[in-house]
């Protein structure tokens, strides 16, 4: 046997491989994540097309973003639900890995997919504009880009373990699903909401990441009055603290389902 | 002195569940009370009870899959609640059935996958897992889904995942469950293999003719206590004799049954009712009572059908389950 290291990062690795054939295997994966972009692109496109490259260019940050929070965020969440549907989920606790690495695994081929969902609407809506969409700062986009995926992410590995903690975390998923959609700022800036909603919305790392993302992208855009710059702190740090959050929850959620018993329940 | 596979004090579990409109009612269950048990290295042992006497929830209690209530469960010397990690790569559970494995893929990628998450060598990986296919009997469907496999082949296929990093005890649960005659079989003379490789087997299974083929000892596990352990030999002069006459007829009287209770040797008797028909079971010590013997203490009967057969598991299980629930 190898030591533990190494037999978490091949855990990591068997987790991201499964999860991607699984994908592939999957068209109820394989079609959102590749039609749906197309189709929000040319909504996207549609809706904005006449009112300048700003506009174009803030609704195709809303279509990519709606693209990639499901896949991300929820993929993440629901793919452990999944382990619990197919009785996998013991199995998988009775290998000496512990669990975590196994989401982290998902999470990065929910992680990917997004990005190919995100990039796949800026690419429809840049054919069929036919002009360049002005970024503002292309280098700190493409990195923000990501790092909005990170931020997703990290709430998907937190979800994950409410799905292994208990077989109803579908329903708080469900019940979350459309105020963190539009809390976070996926669709449109969170500075729009009323004000008494930012206090709740900034306690999610993709709140600060989507607006610095904006800021890096579009002209004149105003957003948090602190700036790009506290944006990325911000984002970084929560991003920190959730994962902090996810690593202690996973060992409490293991040792609780332990203690209640309910593992094998979907 | 190396510790021996399994050791159990003095182990309960209480499942607690919340009920009621507002979850304001919490309901106790007792799954286990006081259990006490030793497995040794090398044996096969079976663990025998009802629906709903406790065997899964012990199987789970030893493979790290729950957490005991009170008591102390050892699986090779560790402790079940402090040492999970330091067990499971030496342990290997079949819970069997439909569920358990990733079915859009195939096999040989299932067993890739926890191959990985158990460790397992690098450079010997693949061919351990061909060794397994083989060994199973799954080599020429290792690439199909695991959704295209019949239930003999998905039960083939847990049994291969749960001895991919060469365990030294399998906890198998119903191993046989829903298979045909042919792959019950298979199976059975496989899991006998394992134990002359060395590997201790802990059953649990309704089969009693599969407890008995295969199992070196046995516990019969009923509401949550366990009843009696030891060899089937043993277990027969627990439950009265190793031999059991059987009577068929109607209306049986109060006085008949005293004769029949009054023969030499005969430990027990049990009434059962089929329809009009009444069965009488005499579980026999010795030889001094034979048929010829029970028919004459029937005067009144010609035409009565009688009988033997050696105790067989099932009527020791049957008594020991019975006798807990009076």
């Amino acid at each position: 046997m190898a030591n533990a290291s190494g037999t978490r990062l091949r855990a990591l690795s068997a987790s991201t491989r499964l999860a991607f054939l699984s994908f592939l295997a999957d068209p109820q994966w394989v079609i959102p994540s590749t039609i749906a972009p197309v189709v929000f692109g040319f909504a996207a496109f549609e809706l904005y097309r006449y009112a300048g490259p700003v506009l174009v260019l803030e609704a195709v940050l809303g279509a990519a973003m709606m693209s990639m929070w499901g896949q991300t965020l929820y993929g993440s969440g629901w793919a452990t639900g999944q382990d619990r549907e197919l009785g996998t989920l013991e199995p998988t606790l009775t290998t000496p890995t512990p669990y975590l690495w196994v989401v982290s695994g998902r999470v990065i081929v929910n992680a990917i997919t997004g990005l190919v969902g995100g990039v796949l609407v800026y690419l429809v809506v840049a054919a069929a504009y036919r002009r360049p969409l002005p970024v503002e700062q292309p280098l700190t986009f493409a990195v923000l880009f990501i790092f909005v995926l990170l931020t997703l992410a990290s709430v998907g590995v937190v979800l994950a373990a409410v799905y292994v903690y208990t077989r109803y975390a579908g329903f708080i998923q469900n019940f979350g699903e459309f105020a963190f959609y539009i809390g976070t700022g996926c669709m449109f800036p969170v500075i729009l909401l009323p004000f008494w909603t930012n206090p709740i919305a900034l306690l999610l790392p993709p709140t600060w990441a989507l607006d610095a993302l904006r800021y890096a992208t579009l002209p004149g855009y105003v957003g948090f009055s602190w700036g790009l710059y506290w944006d990325i702190a911000g984002a970084v740090a929560t991003t920190l603290i959730y994962i902090g959050i996810a690593g202690t929850i996973f060992r409490r959620v293991e040792q609780h389902v332990l203690e209640s018993g309910n593992l094998g329940d979907y | 002195m190396e510790p021996p596979a399994i050791r159990i004090q003095d182990l309960t579990r209480v499942y607690s569940a919340r009920k009621g409109f507002l979850f304001n009612e919490v309901v106790r269950t007792e799954a286990l009370r006081g259990v006490n048990l030793e497995v040794r290295r090398g044996e096969i042992f079976g663990l025998l009870g009802p629906n709903g006497a406790g065997k899964t929830t012990l199987t789970k209690i030893l493979a790290t899959l729950l957490l005991p209530t009170s008591g102390r469960a050892e699986v090779l010397g560790l402790d079940v609640a402090k040492e999970a990690y330091r067990i499971r790569p030496r342990i290997g559970l079949v819970l069997g059935g439909e569920r358990g494995l990733y079915n859009r893929v195939s096999g040989r990628e299932n067993l890739r996958y926890f191959a990985d998450l158990y460790g397992i060598e690098l450079a010997g990986r693949d061919r351990r897992i061909d060794d397994m296919l083989q060994l199973v009997g799954l080599s020429d469907a290792a690439d199909r889904r695991v959704e295209e496999y019949s239930r003999g082949m998905k039960q083939k296929l847990h049994l291969a995942r749960g001895l991919l990093h060469d365990p030294e005890i399998l906890f198998l649960d119903e191993p046989t469950i829903g298979l045909d005659p042919k792959s019950a079989r298979e199976t059975r003379k496989f899991v006998r293999s394992l134990v002359a490789g060395g590997v201790t087997i802990f059953l649990t299974s309704h089969y009693m003719f599969e407890a008995e083929e295969l199992c070196q000892r046995i516990a019969v596990l009923t509401r949550g206590r366990i009843v009696a352990t030891d060899t089937v030999a043993a277990l027969r002069g627990l439950v009265g004799g190793d031999r059991t006459i059987e009577l068929e007829g109607h209306d049986f009287e109060d006085a008949e049954l005293d004769r029949l209770r009054r023969l030499p040797g005969v430990s027990r008797l049990l009434t059962e009712e089929f329809g009009p028909l009444e069965r009488i079971t005499l579980r026999v010590r010795g030889l001094e009572v034979d048929l010829p013997r029970v028919r004459s203490s029937l005067p009144g009967r010609p035409q009565i059908e009688i009988r033997e057969r050696r105790t067989s598991l099932e009527d020791i299980y049957l008594d020991l389950v019975e006798e807990e629930a009076l």
